[in-house]
């Protein structure tokens, strides 16, 4: 097959795996919770910060991990605690106030680490070959992991004991809570999984990119697309949304350029909000 | 005795008092009389927005030339203040607090190290009615009236470094990769002229938009299906960034070379050493450039911020230069009024922070350093004396 076909195809594929992750701890906020979570850019740049810290320090890559998710979900709870618990049920009240918290936790970054770009070794540097084409290494991992995310949260959402909690919560908190299931917690621990998984975009990505305080910007548009395509709640309709944004995103890049790429998914998502405003599965 | 001895005493008193009545006054007097006759300076640098981390490096280089340019007597025998104001936000922004700046603080000369638009916007507001010295890198051709220019023009930073190229490595193909606004199309339009005129071709030309949320795994495919000798970038900021460590991730670092329009030591510390080998910059100011009047400059630099002062770069030295360049024109002007100004421009020196600097048709001709990346480090290749701007504007 022609090398560059494959490239682009396996791009395409990048694209929307890690859009898909990248989306998914707003998914979770917004979707279940209905908190419209401005700041989720900021947590994924926070834990974009933690792998910078941890490869500064000459630890294994690896261990950015566990410290994104302490980082990342201490920082939930605690803006789940003092900023949004008030505010459920209250969808624009959240996005004014996540606003400001992402002015603060950009300043925050700013005052600790600097304006300036931070880079990270990529941990697996080089490319492989396959079918003729040689994509990177990292990147190919990174697709992999991508995917395990994913399936691992689709099978606990839908078998575990918890995951029938949310959605008893997720459809009716008053009756929910009725039946003995305590909502409050939940929802905290639905938020700050949020986070975690942010956090985890952000360590993912953070040796692809420039570490730096505005970074969370980036991801915040793509993401809430994705949800705007995809519709609230379900797993299926969070990787449907990932696929027409980041697909039609690269495919149009790849085929033209990638001002093109970006007008398209403009206008797909300025049309889903017009005429499919509950997402792409959602029944009439 | 003791009559006479008693009226000393009172006289004494007296004059005491109004003595001590006075020196009590004369802050105030002195202040009132000195925020009279003080030279004031807005500067228009990146306090906030993207291009914020640069901010610091503005301001602690302008405070530097202020320094010198007080100790040394200031503009016109009057002491310089500066204001620093915020032009890294929305052009809208910075054209409200350039009208603040004239009617309010009433300066006496403006100073600006933000982007093109903002330029633009500036101009149209400050009307010729103060001097404006424009100092960053820009596309060329601007030539306003009472506006002058100081940054590398795209004829100072393509046509020596493309026929380094095109010598050194046997340059042929070129693939041109920028940002889609004024600055990339403009410099692109002459860099594509010395291709040609090197017996280049232009394999393909293509543009991301400004400010939107880009990635380049498509680009860089695209760019490995065409395999040019050389990729022009014209990208600027994060997505220089980006642009660069996707090239290197996809392994093509190794037999393209890369020559970039708005490379300094902040992107390059974003690029990482990792994504670096065979990239260029040609600029006119390297924080380790190996001219005796950088090393004047930096000795000076670390001497009043300390070894943990802001990152040198081109942004920055350019608004050191701005302050040079604003007392060598205003003091051999003998006034602030615009036909004079215009008229002391033609053949001014001064110093930036790199040597020296000679202003002609409103525009600087310059030395140039052409720079390869070691690591996260430039090293300069070439020194390019006396290189013109290409650009004369009226005086």
């Amino acid at each position: 097959m022609d090398p560059l076909v494959v490239t682009q195809t396996v791009n395409v594929l990048y694209a929307v795996t890690t859009l898909a992750v990248l989306a998914l701890g707003l998914a979770i906020v917004f979707g279940l919770l209905g908190v419209l979570n401005i700041a989720h850019g900021e947590f994924i740049m926070a834990g974009a910060y933690c792998a910078f810290v941890v490869t500064q320090q000459g630890w294994p890559f690896l261990l950015a991990v566990p410290l994104a998710l302490v980082v990342c979900g201490l920082l939930g709870l605690a803006v789940e605690r003092g900023v949004i618990r008030p505010l459920y049920q209250r969808p624009f009240d959240t996005l004014v106030a996540s606003w400001g918290l992402s002015l603060l936790l950009r300043k925050l970054a700013e005052a600790i680490f600097g304006p300036g770009y931070h880079s990270l070794a990529i941990p697996l540097p080089g490319t492989v070959r396959f079918f003729g084409a040689d994509y990177p290494t990292y990147r190919l991992v990174l697709i992999a992991v991508s995917l395990a995310v994913l399936a691992a949260l689709w099978a606990w959402y839908a078998g575990s004991r918890t995951g029938t909690r949310i959605r008893a919560m997720v459809g009716n908190p008053d009756l929910a809570q009725a039946l003995g299931i305590p909502v409050t917690r939940l929802a905290a621990g639905a938020f700050v999984a949020g986070t975690c998984l942010a956090g985890l975009g952000g360590v993912m990505v953070a040796p692809l990119v420039p570490v730096q305080p505005f970074m969370g910007l980036d991801y915040v548009l793509k993401t809430f697309f994705v949800l705007v395509v995809g519709g609230l709640g379900s797993v299926a309709g969070l990787v449907g949304g990932a696929a027409v944004i980041g697909g039609i995103d690269s495919i149009v890049s790849a085929a033209i350029d990638s001002t093109y790429g970006y007008f398209t998914v403009l206008v797909v998502a300025i049309l889903f909000l017009g005429l499919r405003p509950r997402g792409i599965f959602a029944r009439r | 005795m003791t009559k006479v001895s008693h009226l000393f005493t009172r006289r004494r008193m007296l004059g005491a008092t109004v003595a001590g009545a006075a020196v009590g006054l004369a802050p105030g007097l002195m202040q009132a009389a000195r925020a009279a006759d003080e030279f004031k300076i807005g500067l228009f640098i990146a306090l906030s927005g993207p291009a914020s981390l640069f901010g610091p490096t503005q301001k602690a280089c302008a405070e530097l030339a202020v320094e010198g340019i007080n100790k040394a007597g200031g503009i016109l025998g009057r002491q310089v203040k500066l204001i620093p104001t915020d032009g890294g936000g929305p052009p809208a922004e910075s054209a409200k607090s350039a009208v603040r700046l004239m009617l309010q603080d009433k300066v006496d000369l403006i100073i600006g190290s933000h982007d093109s638009a903002t330029r633009e916007a500036l101009a149209a507001t400050i009307k010729a009615k103060v001097p404006y010295i424009y100092t960053p890198v820009y596309e060329g051709g601007e030539c306003g009236n009472n506006l002058y220019c100081l940054g590398e023009t795209p004829e100072q930073q393509a046509r020596l470094p493309i026929g380094w190229l095109a010598r050194e490595r046997k340059a042929k193909t070129y693939f041109i990769i920028g940002d889609d606004y004024v600055w990339p199309h403009k410099t692109n339009d002459q860099a594509k002229k010395y291709v040609a005129a090197n017996g280049g071709t232009i394999a393909g030309e293509e543009y991301v938009p400004f400010g939107a949320p880009n990635k380049f795994e498509e680009a860089v495919t695209r760019i490995k299906s065409v395999k040019p000798d050389v990729v022009l970038i014209t990208l600027v900021g994060a997505d220089n960034v980006n642009f660069n460590r996707t090239f290197a991730g996809f392994g093509l670092d190794k037999e393209i070379a890369r020559l970039a329009f708005l490379l300094e030591e902040n992107t390059l510390a974003g690029i990482g050493a990792e994504s670096s080998s065979n990239l260029f910059s040609c600029m006119g100011y390297f924080a380790n450039n190996p001219s005796a009047a950088n090393k004047t400059f930096k000795a000076a630099y670390t001497a009043k911020f300390g070894a943990n002062a802001p990152q040198l770069s081109t942004i920055g030295a350019d608004c050191y230069a701005g302050l040079n360049c604003a007392k060598a024109l205003v003091d051999k002007a003998g006034s602030t009024d615009t036909k004079a100004l215009m008229a002391a421009s033609e053949g001014l020196g001064f110093d930036t922070a790199s040597g020296h600097a000679a202003m002609h048709g409103r525009q600087v001709d310059k030395t140039m350093f052409l720079a390869g990346c070691k690591g996260t480090e430039f090293e300069v290749i070439e020194t390019y004396d006396d290189v013109k701007s290409g650009t004369a504007c009226k005086v």
